[in-house]
């Protein structure tokens, strides 16, 4: 099956998308409820700090951990990628003639495919989490990290414990089917030879496993049998049991919103055991690198080490959420899961799974050791583009795109070839079925007539017509100089809300300036992976952009956060007088110019807000714009604010059907209360959730905040 | 009015599932004790599932955390360990003294554990055992205790 037939398939799947939907919803509740007790960014960061240090000194902290867990009677085994751990683990049961094993949750085992290699050897091998177990008997592999069988129904599980336990099981009450796992699997507890589990971390000063669990099968593996064979990769060492307990504040509370899970297990050396022939546990350890310790020095991917398997990326994740973990991960599931099946376990799987990241920023803002995992993929996206040779877009945008005149030009010969299908509303909705494809979902916004370069020329006459008005009697005169960034689509496809800021800033008296050599941000560039024409295209509007501005406004939640943070990242102090001047639109009317209520008059809109993944993740910014709405008209509040629209730039065109979910899912939000407007600061979403309210008919005006504080503007200056 | 370490660990502890029963002395502590195991009978009680090892788990903790309404429970030693893990009901004697604010404040005990020269395992254990694995539902007590009683000492007047 290919795999846009997969996701197809996944989106058909009527259970997985009611749970999924469910458990996105229920998750960010529980999640904000339990880290509202601690400091969560200091959390994050002291994670981020300890395990960015464990990676640097991993040979260190592995050489004291083998010591001191030596010292305590454990054997400690270093293999070097996947075959040599299954075949040192099959050793260990071959010398203790191990027979039956019971296992607890270790993704290191899923990655080195542990269970069929022993199974091939003749020894029993019974998954004893629940969920494990259930994966187990339907011969699938886990859809999620914290919960692998979070795909199936209660009818799916019972009709597999049926057939597992020969004896008819509950179809509907779940805590009976969780019963029958705690009889069914307690006899294989008690006959196991040897228990293999996990461990979350490896805790180099005393040699000490730490183990989380819930279930209690965690303990009853490594107690029960006689053997005990904890697998882990070299990323879970950390230097001290401060770090270990200061991480278990941040990985229960991101995994499933508890302040901790019902066991945590500090196991130190091979303590006493009536099996054992010895008296003592048969304890080992077995250290997996399989690419990690390479990877620890690598500049940009060694930040994954900072991951503790929490889940957290898959939770938030609003690709997850509609096609869940198998077609959303191959071995982990999830944005860690693209990047790790990419490093370590198959490279055609994580060619096509990389393309599925929409590039929200919600799993990097929830991370537990926040890891720039969008930036990753984009780089292992960029690394396929460049191992392919450059496919026909790049190409062309990249010839299109270096020299502005080129670019602009061909977007006005553009705007000459859309004619026969553009309405006068501004949307494309008369394309050939041919051309349009899977994309008919929205309404595309055709080309202005005339661009914002254009109008600004005629500035004076459509800002006259509003200074004719009288003028409010609380109108503030600023000094301050601005210019003003367009960003392509709002300068060609959207000028009106260019038009609309300028009439703000003409009411306050700011001064603008719009310097014509500017050109695209880059960003759209960058996503194809052209980095060396998004470097020059940065170049060329740093030296469009110099002059004695307080501010660069934009009106484009993405090309701010791609001027601000792109341009100093990748050019240094080159880009840093003016990265830092970039400031987005809302920011600068209410934390620059400092507008209140006061300066608007209340419009009886009642306005809905969509937050920009850009704008409310990448930069951070989350109070201006409801505040502003707040200030013009009647903020609404709806449920998930702060979701993607499904937009992403091209990857809507690449995903069609995964987009128009996500767009749907947004404006059912928007329309469940009562707003007449929905609010946004970035062009993307806007053409995105514009064209979709125009194709399903919906009754709610797609507007960006400009628009909002302008009509508010006009209504204070007709009074 | 300032929550006390031992009121917040009342009120988490319960919230993980777990039942405090708070008693002011040892004495009173043992009564407890027996009136659960009593209750809940030699085989389990109510829970009883023939097929299954059941009865009553007792131990006691070493440490408590607040923040968490976690027992740290020193368990080297394997049958005391598997008292806490085997049995449906298990008990955890805790005295409300020894109530750390913290994880991160549990650093100087577990690290006292691990450095005097032998091998160890100490659970810290927070509430009966529980999944979410079907379905999202949660479900008290899987492989582990279906209930957790922790008797708390010196807890309340």
């Amino acid at each position: 099956m290919s795999y846009a037939h997969e996701i197809e398939e996944a989106l058909k799947d009527g259970f997985l998308r009611r749970t999924l939907d469910k458990f996105a919803v229920e998750y960010r509740a529980g999640r904000d409820r339990v880290f509202a007790e601690v400091d969560e960014r200091a959390l994050i960061q002291r994670i981020a700090d300890v395990k960015d240090d464990a990676a640097r000194r991993m040979e260190e902290l592995y050489e004291k951990f083998r010591v001191e867990a030596e010292k305590r009677g454990a054997v400690v085994h270093r293999a070097k990628d996947a075959a040599e751990a299954r075949e040192i683990i099959a050793a260990i049961a071959k010398e203790n003639d191990v027979h039956k094993i019971v296992k607890s949750k270790s993704m290191t085992a899923e990655e080195i495919g542990l269970n069929a290699h022993i199974e091939a050897a003749g020894i029993e091998v019974n998954e004893t989490d629940l969920g494990e177990w259930i994966v187990q008997l339907r011969h699938e592999r886990p859809s999620h990290m914290v919960m692998p069988a979070i795909h199936l129904s209660r009818g799916q599980v019972a009709d597999e414990f049926e057939k597992a336990t020969g004896r008819a099981q509950d179809h509907e009450d779940v805590h009976k089917l969780v019963k029958t796992a705690r009889a069914e699997l307690r006899p294989k507890f008690l006959a196991a030879d040897m228990g293999i589990s996990g461990a979350n971390f490896l805790i180099a000063e005393t040699g000490s496993l730490a183990i989380v669990t819930n279930e209690g099968n965690g303990r009853l593996v490594n107690t029960l049998p006689r053997v005990h064979v904890a697998l882990a990769g070299l990323d879970k060492l950390i230097p001290t049991l401060d770090d270990a307990l200061s991480a278990l504040q941040v990985l229960p509370r991101n995994a499933t919103g508890q302040r901790l899970t019902s066991y945590v297990t500090f196991i130190d050396g091979a303590t006493a055991c009536a099996k054992s022939p010895t008296g003592r546990k048969i304890l080992h350890i077995v250290l997996l690198d399989n690419g990690r310790a390479d990877l620890a020095r690598d500049p940009l991917f060694s930040q994954i080490y900072r991951c503790v398997r929490c889940g957290a990326c898959a939770n938030v994740c609003p690709v997850f959420r509609l096609v869940g973990g198998h077609r959303m991960g191959h071995v982990y599931v999830g944005a860690i899961g693209l990047v790790l099946t990419y490093l370590y376990h198959d490279r055609a799987a994580a060619k096509k799974l990389c393309q599925n990241c929409v590039g929200c920023g919600a799993c990097k803002d929830v991370c537990s050791g926040g890891i720039d995992l969008p930036r990753l993929i984009q780089e292992i996206r960029a690394r396929f583009a460049k191992e392919d040779g450059e496919p026909v877009a790049s190409r062309l945008a990249r010839y299109a795109m270096r020299k502005r005149p080129t670019f602009h030009r061909l977007l006005k010969f553009m705007r000459f070839a859309q004619k026969p299908f553009a309405g006068k509303d501004g949307f494309v909705r008369h394309l050939p079925m041919a051309l349009f494809g899977k994309q008919g979902f929205k309404s595309l916004p055709a080309l202005a007539k005339k661009s914002f370069r254009e109008l600004w020329e005629t500035r004076d006459s459509w800002l006259a017509a509003r200074d004719s008005s009288p003028r409010a009697t609380n109108q503030k005169h600023l000094t301050v100089k601005i210019a003003l960034f367009a960003g392509c689509a709002l300068d060609f496809s959207l000028p009106h809300q260019l038009v609309a800021a300028m009439k703000v800033f003409a009411h306050f008296g700011v001064e603008v300036e719009f310097p014509m050599e500017q050109t695209c941000c880059g960003l759209p560039l960058v996503t194809l992976g052209e980095k060396e024409t998004a470097l020059d295209v940065a170049r060329q509007n740093i030296a469009a952009f110099v002059g004695e501005y307080d501010a660069i406004v934009t009106l484009c939640a993405s090309c701010a956060s791609h001027l601000r943070h792109w341009y100093k990242d990748t050019l240094g102090a080159e880009a840093e007088a003016f990265s830092a001047k970039v400031i987005d639109f809302s920011s600068f009317v209410h934390d620059m110019l400092g507008l209140t209520e006061k300066d608007f008059t209340r419009l009886d809109w009642k306005v809905a807000y969509h937050a920009s993944c850009h704008l409310c993740r990448a930069l951070g910014v989350k109070e201006a714009p409801r505040a502003l709405i707040s200030a013009a008209a009647h903020y609404t509040p709806t449920p998930e604010e702060e979701s993607c629209c499904g937009f992403g730039g091209s990857w809507s065109f690449k995903f069609p059907e995964i987009s128009k979910e996500l767009m749907h899912k947004k404006l059912d939000n928007a329309c469940s209360g009562d707003a007449t407007h929905l609010a946004l600061d970035c062009p993307g979403c806007t053409i995105q959730l514009r064209g979709g309210a125009d194709r399903e008919k919906r009754k709610i005006q797609v507007v960006h905040v400009a628009e909002v504080l302008a009509a508010s503007l006009e209504a204070g200056g007709a009074k | 009015m300032e929550k006390t370490a031992t009121d917040l660990f009342i009120a988490r502890a319960e919230a993980a599932a777990a039942q405090v029963h708070a008693v002011p002395d040892e004495a009173a502590a043992a009564k407890e004790v027996e009136a659960i195991r009593a209750e809940k009978g030699a085989d389990g009680g109510a829970h009883g599932e023939r097929a299954l090892p059941s009865g009553v788990g007792v131990v006691r903790a070493a440490k408590g955390i607040a923040q968490t309404g976690t027992c740290i429970v020193v368990t080297d030693d394997e049958a005391l360990r598997l008292e806490t893990m085997l049995p449906e009901v298990s008990v955890i004697l805790l005295n409300s003294a020894d109530i750390l604010p913290d994880l991160p404040s549990a650093a100087p005990f577990l690290r006292a554990e691990q450095t005097q020269g032998r091998a160890s395992y100490v659970s810290f254990i927070t509430g009966p055992s529980r999944t979410a694995d079907i379905e999202r539902v949660s479900a008290i007590g899987v492989h582990g205790p279906l209930e957790l009683h922790i008797v708390l000492i010196g807890g309340r007047p």
